[in-house]
């Protein structure tokens, strides 16, 4: 298993180029690809946190307890006044940072489900769902920042998956599989858990907002062809455009 | 300890929730009392806005990359209201007239791009805002 400097490290580097790649087929403005990359490196954190000890836990729960308590006081500021608005911040820090996470530290597993395909997807649906309804960015940009946050945990797991081979011993660790997966049916704790997931996948999906333009932007014969065009110059001069 | 977060639980749900009050719906009107689209008479909606073409195209002329070889394609106004965000509140942020469009540009090598959807959202003759996209959870078009 991969530690924290080197998901960070790998997630920033491969969210980079992700965004930077986006920009450049114009699918983003600069101002939504830097978003872009901070989600993607935030995404390829998102895993651990259903580790009890890990930092990822810890700045996980930091930054969604700090991003929800921002919002809150944005939503309120116009009829709350300066107390109330103190007092709400502190309730909903202390609510997320404290109790959430002891909460979330008790009933986590670590490399349960939470380290799967699925809910990777999970995020990633839930994300664009909430770009959408809370922020009312467009369908494009909201499935951008949910498909960096899919790619980032998708990375996570790639890189956990990665570590469980030992190429000096030539031999596989025991978590060999247990990050990238799609299902877990051991006990009947694991399948419960297995079928809420897919229920809850399918469930976001009806929600989610329109596909098509992110179909048509990353998916299809014509996001290949624009990739084509910008991978290598264009008029083949390098570097004097 | 246990009281002590059960009452923090307490009051952040409570704080929580006061702020997802749905929405307000606007009003339903009628003109000459005839109900319009069942929403409301366009009289709420503001003028109809009458050179949308060339609005639209001086709009996007500064907007978009390349637009001087852009291809357009108008639909005709139609009456709609956006809600605002969630972490704006959530009310009724907008209420005029939505003009589709669809554009095509070209990409830096010169390759026409399958045309783009956009929403263009007017308050009388003035555009108020441009979403990318066909449809959007906040945005609901009277006239179909």
């Amino acid at each position: 298993m991969a530690n924290f400097n080197t998901h960070f490290t790998v997630a920033a580097t491969a969210s980079a180029l992700v965004s930077g790649t986006l920009l450049s087929m114009e699918v983003v403005t600069p101002e939504q690809g830097v978003v872009a990359f901070f989600i993607g490196t935030l995404g390829g954190l998102l895993p651990d946190v259903d580790s009890a000890h890990s930092k990822s836990i810890k700045v996980g729960f930091n930054v969604l307890s700090l991003l929800l308590t921002i919002m809150m006081i944005f939503v309120k500021s116009s009829t709350y006044s300066i107390v109330e608005m103190f007092i709400m911040a502190a309730l909903v820090f202390s609510l997320i940072r404290y109790v959430l996470l002891e909460v979330f530290r008790k009933i986590s597993k670590h490399r349960g489900m939470f380290h799967s395909i699925p809910v990777a997807l999970i995020w990633g649906v839930g994300v664009a769902i909430l770009m959408q309804f809370f922020f009312g960015l467009n369908s494009l940009v909201s499935w951008v920042y949910g498909f960096m946050t899919t790619f980032g945990y998708l990375v996570h797991l790639t890189l956990d998956e990665i570590y469980s081979v030992d190429l000096g011993n030539r031999r596989v660790k025991k978590s060999l599989g247990t990050a990238l997966k799609f299902y877990k049916l051991k006990t009947n704790t694991d399948k419960i858990q297995t079928a809420i997931i897919y229920a809850a996948l399918v469930g976001l999906f009806i929600m989610a907002p329109d596909t098509d333009l992110i179909v048509n932007a990353l998916f299809s014969q014509e996001a290949w062809l624009n990739f084509k065009d910008v991978f290598l110059p264009y008029d083949g001069k390098w570097f004097f455009h | 300890m246990h009281k002590t977060l059960k009452f923090m639980a307490v009051m952040t749900a409570t704080a929580l929730f006061s702020g997802c009050v749905p929405a307000p719906k606007p009003q339903t009107g009628s003109i000459l009392g005839r109900p319009v689209g069942g929403q409301a008479s366009s009289g709420e909606y503001g003028l109809r806005p009458s050179n949308y073409v060339s609005s639209i195209q001086t709009y996007f002329s500064s907007k978009l990359p390349r637009a001087k070889d852009a291809i357009y394609k108008f639909s005709q106004p139609k009456r709609a209201y956006k809600k605002k965000g969630l972490a704006y509140g959530g009310g009724v942020e907008w209420k005029g007239w939505l003009v589709e469009t669809s554009i095509a540009t070209r990409n830096r090598s010169g390759r026409l791009l399958t045309p783009r959807p956009y929403m263009v959202l007017f308050s009388g003759n003035q555009i108020v805002e441009d979403i990318l996209g066909n449809s959007h959870k906040l945005l609901v078009k009277v006239d179909k």
